[in-house]
């Protein structure tokens, strides 16, 4: 007989989710995360496994001490606030941006993926827990105060550092190098900062005074951010290593694939970043009280199945269209996150599988009507990434679309990697050595920008690691320069 | 942190210069090369090319020719001490600076502000260069800048008539265009000719340069969002291929051009861009 433990509690205690019915008509976020209460009950079911064995801390990129952040809830769970403050302390000191990534994150191949809760019931939810912690923080400035607590504490180096790029790993390079008490630039090509959570994530998956709030944060710890910058236009590298002691590139992978078919620039063929774009950092969905326009069909196809796919398909779910998600492999290789793929079922977008586009068809007018897709057929074998090989078949299907939308991928972005000296690979992503520096001596660079597409979490570990590395780097440099 | 703007002035019915503080792209800025401006919060972003600039002072010049929502509420509503939003740029590749011989280098209505830098430069670099200004009779701009740069500055125009509307306008304006191209291109020799206008007109002066056999270059204006070669909005078809204009242009060879899609695709929010300006011609008659 197994022994009995007092408080087993198998089940989730749920979020709150608004219905399908209602969100599909507006951009408001979906889930409404826990409240203190529900969050203590949540997290009640943590086992609170060792740290050194806990397979949460294992799962997570940039390893929070999960058990430890979850047992402040309990442990001051008569004092709210105080409760939340450790929480956040704990979460800090690994992850400057737990408001999104308890959002954005794939926790199911991450921190919960081996969470031993699983072996008898719900795996705990980690991810809206840290969201929660972050919430509760923000809306009660905790995150100020404890911040403030860590300002006054920092010893100015003197050296600088330029960043390139204010997505996740920007950002997050630059709040550990601040705090490290570097002068700190960020050079931003467009006018908002925050990279793909602000063009790409839609708001109703993070609210984008979330990233604001998170940008602000920076600015108060004194981070500079220069938008409107281009590198490798308004400025380049080689200028930027004569004005500061180290750079740290995190351009991101803002380049889109296209459909390599007839047609693809007819009208109404959009990239998911273009469209996107135009509907987040634009606001297209606001117009015409905000200027920049964007067309949305009757018939949506959307071409791919990661999350900017389901971002996309669930945006064009918002305008009213009939959206149907076209992929060319099969339901088990889906790559975007296991509630992103949820919600966009429930919210009516529908999937078609093993099509691959062959021909983008067109009116009299440049118009995109249809997509002739080729029927695909899954192989035994695997490709290196573990999904199924695919092959054609030779049949052909047509779908109807108005407005056709391809999420297929992205590459880095161009004006970097055409940098002199900088070493990038077959597919343009920038070659780093195991301390992030690339082949430009006091050049770093990490995040999608080295990585291709991947994730929040990942280019955040990678902002921490090269911030580390960029310390020691010039920490070597001061004590050179003492000696001379 | 926005950019002010030193000075305003119209330059001839519906064409706006601004005179803008912004030393990142004055710094830097080559002819040929444009910026991406934001005026408002609610906004679009939209590209303008500098015309002249002092890298010493940091300022730029645009010149907009007041046509959509944007450009009319910027007529309407910055005055000089007032701040452009942002700026970005410069963008996009400089105009190639070789000595190519005997250059015609053309300007659609306020196409032609756009071959303001780029025919002084080549003038400057050692070519020997005629503009042409196709454009109706009120907007005439920048004539003595060009008469006191170039070789030769020639102004074709013509009376707007009462009742014409856009239709009407551009088809006189290809008319126009093409007769005078063709009177040029039959009398002397060129080595090269160089277009900025409408898609529209780029093409109809492109079929007559065709049939000469002339090398011809083409500043393409497709719609743009970020300008940073990022969203693809801008793409054209370029020799087969798909190019995105503001990374890979915007100046192209006008032989490879498939003029048709870029002509449909600079259209397709007409109707919204319709809908915009309406609206907020409305809302200024609801403020009085
Ligand atoms: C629609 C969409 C949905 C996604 N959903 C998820 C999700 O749910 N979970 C998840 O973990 N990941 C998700 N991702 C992936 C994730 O967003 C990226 O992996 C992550 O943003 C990469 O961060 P980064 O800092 O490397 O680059 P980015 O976020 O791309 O930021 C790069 C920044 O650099 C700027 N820049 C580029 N070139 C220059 C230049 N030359 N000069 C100056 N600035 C420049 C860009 O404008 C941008 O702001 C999604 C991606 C997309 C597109
Ligand atoms: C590289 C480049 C350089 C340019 N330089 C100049 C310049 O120096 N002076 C000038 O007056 N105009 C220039 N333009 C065109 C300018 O961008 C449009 O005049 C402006 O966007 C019109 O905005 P609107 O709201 O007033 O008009 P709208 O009603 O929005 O649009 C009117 C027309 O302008 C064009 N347009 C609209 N939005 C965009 C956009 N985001 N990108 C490109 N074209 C658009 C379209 O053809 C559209 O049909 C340039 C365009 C490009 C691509
Ligand atoms: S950062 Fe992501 S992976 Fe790590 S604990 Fe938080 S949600 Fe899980
Ligand atoms: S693995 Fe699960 S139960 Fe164990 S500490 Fe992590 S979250 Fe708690
Ligand atoms: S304008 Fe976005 S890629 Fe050119």
């Amino acid at each position: 007989m197994a022994r009995k433990k007092p408080k087993l509690i198998k089940e989730r205690v749920p979020t709150i989710e608004r219905p399908a019915e209602e969100r599909v008509h507006d951009f408001k976020e979906v889930n409404l995360g826990y409240t203190f209460e529900l969050a203590v009950k949540e997290a009640e079911r943590c086992l609170q496994c060792p740290a050194e064995y806990a397979p949460c801390i294992k799962g997570c990129p940039v390893h929070i001490d999960i058990p430890g952040f979850i047992s402040k809830l309990v442990e001051y769970r008569d004092n709210p606030d105080k409760a939340v403050k450790e929480a956040l302390n704990v979460i800090w000191a690994c992850n400057s941006l737990p408001a999104t990534t308890g959002r954005v994150c794939p926790q199911e191949d991450q921190c919960e993926k081996n969470c031993v809760m699983g072996k008898v019931g719900d795996k705990v939810n980690i991810g809206k827990l840290e969201r929660f912690v972050a919430d509760y923080a923000r809306e009660k400035g905790i995150d100020d105060e404890l911040l403030f607590e860590i300002v006054p504490s920092i010893e100015k180096k003197g050296q600088s550092v330029a960043i390139i790029g204010a997505g996740p790993a920007g950002l997050t390079a630059a709040g550990e190098l601040a705090k490290d008490g570097y002068d700190v630039t960020i050079y931003e090509a467009l006018h908002e900062p925050g990279g793909v959570l602000m063009y790409g994530i839609p708001e109703f998956r993070l609210p984008k005074d979330i990233v604001e709030k998170e940008i602000d944060k920076l600015r108060k710890l004194g981070v500079k951010i220069l938008t409107d910058h281009i590198v490798g236009k308004t400025v380049t590298i080689e200028e930027l290593l004569q004005e500061y002691d180290a750079v740290f590139i995190g351009s991101g992978a803002g380049t889109p694939r296209l459909v390599r078919a007839p047609g693809v620039n007819l009208n109404g063929i959009y990239t998911a970043n273009e469209f996107l774009t135009r509907v987040n950092l634009m606001k297209a969905y606001l117009f015409p009280q905000y200027d920049t326009p964007v067309k949305v069909g009757k018939k949506v196809v959307v071409i791919g199945a990661g999350n900017t796919a389901m971002d996309a398909a669930r945006s064009a779910r918002r305008f009213g269209a009939e959206v149907t998600i076209a992929y060319r492999r099969g339901e088990e290789d889906v790559s975007a996150r296991v509630e992103e793929v949820a919600h966009a079922k429930e919210e009516g977008v529908k999937f078609v599988y093993f099509v691959n586009p062959a021909e983008f068809i067109g009116d009299e007018n440049g118009n995109v009507k249809a997509v002739k897709f080729e029927k695909m057929r899954p192989l035994e074998e695997r490709d290196a990434r573990g999904k199924r090989k695919i092959e054609g078949t030779g049949e052909y299907v047509t779908l109807e679309a108005d407005t056709v939308i391809i999420a297929i991928g992205k590459h880095p972005n161009r004006l970097i990697i055409n940098t002199p000296g900088l070493e990038v690979d077959r597919r343009g992503k920038i070659v780093v050595d195991e301390n992030l520096m690339t082949s430009i001596p006091g050049v770093f660079a990490g995040g999608d920008a080295i990585r291709g597409e991947a994730t929040v979490i990942l280019a955040m570990g990678d902002g921490r690691r090269a911030a580390k590395a960029i310390h020691e780097y010039l920490t070597k440099k001061r004590e050179e320069k003492a000696n001379a | 942190m926005g950019y002010e703007i030193l000075d305003k002035k119209e330059l001839a019915m519906n064409e706006v210069l601004y005179k803008v503080h912004a030393p990142h792209v004055a710094r830097k800025v080559r002819p040929g090369q444009f910026v991406i401006i934001r005026a408002f919060p609610t906004g679009e972003r939209i590209p303008l090319t500098p015309i002249k600039w002092d890298r010493e002072e940091g300022w730029i010049e645009l010149v907009t020719f007041v046509r959509g929502k944007t450009t009319m509420r910027m007529a309407n509503e910055l005055r000089p001490g007032d701040e452009l939003l942002n700026v970005a740029g410069p963008l996009g590749n400089p105009a190639p600076m070789k000595k190519f011989g005997r250059i015609l280098a053309i300007g659609l209505i306020t196409g032609m502000v756009e071959v303001f830098p780029i025919a002084k430069a080549w003038q400057e670099f050692g070519n020997d260069v005629t503009t042409l200004h196709v454009t109706p009779e009120p907007m005439t701009i920048l004539k003595e800048d060009f008469e006191r740069s170039v070789s030769r500055h020639i102004v074709e125009s013509y009376q707007l008539q009462p009742g014409w509307g856009m239709n009407e306008i551009a088809q006189e304006l290809v008319r126009r265009a093409v007769a005078k191209v063709r009177e040029l291109l039959e009398g002397e020799h060129w080595d090269l000719v160089f277009i900025v206008g409408p898609a529209g007109g780029e093409k109809a002066v492109f079929e007559v340069v065709k049939e000469y056999g002339i090398p011809m270059e083409a500043d393409l204006h497709p719609i743009m969002v970020d300008g940073t070669g990022m969203c693809g909005s801008c793409r054209i078809l370029y020799d087969g291929e798909v190019k995105f204009a503001c990374i890979d242009g915007p100046g192209f060879d006008a032989y490879k051009v498939d003029w048709d899609q870029l002509i449909h695709r600079v259209g397709f929010y007409a109707d919204m861009e319709r809908r915009a300006l309406e609206e907020y011609l409305k809302s200024l008659r609801g403020s009085e």
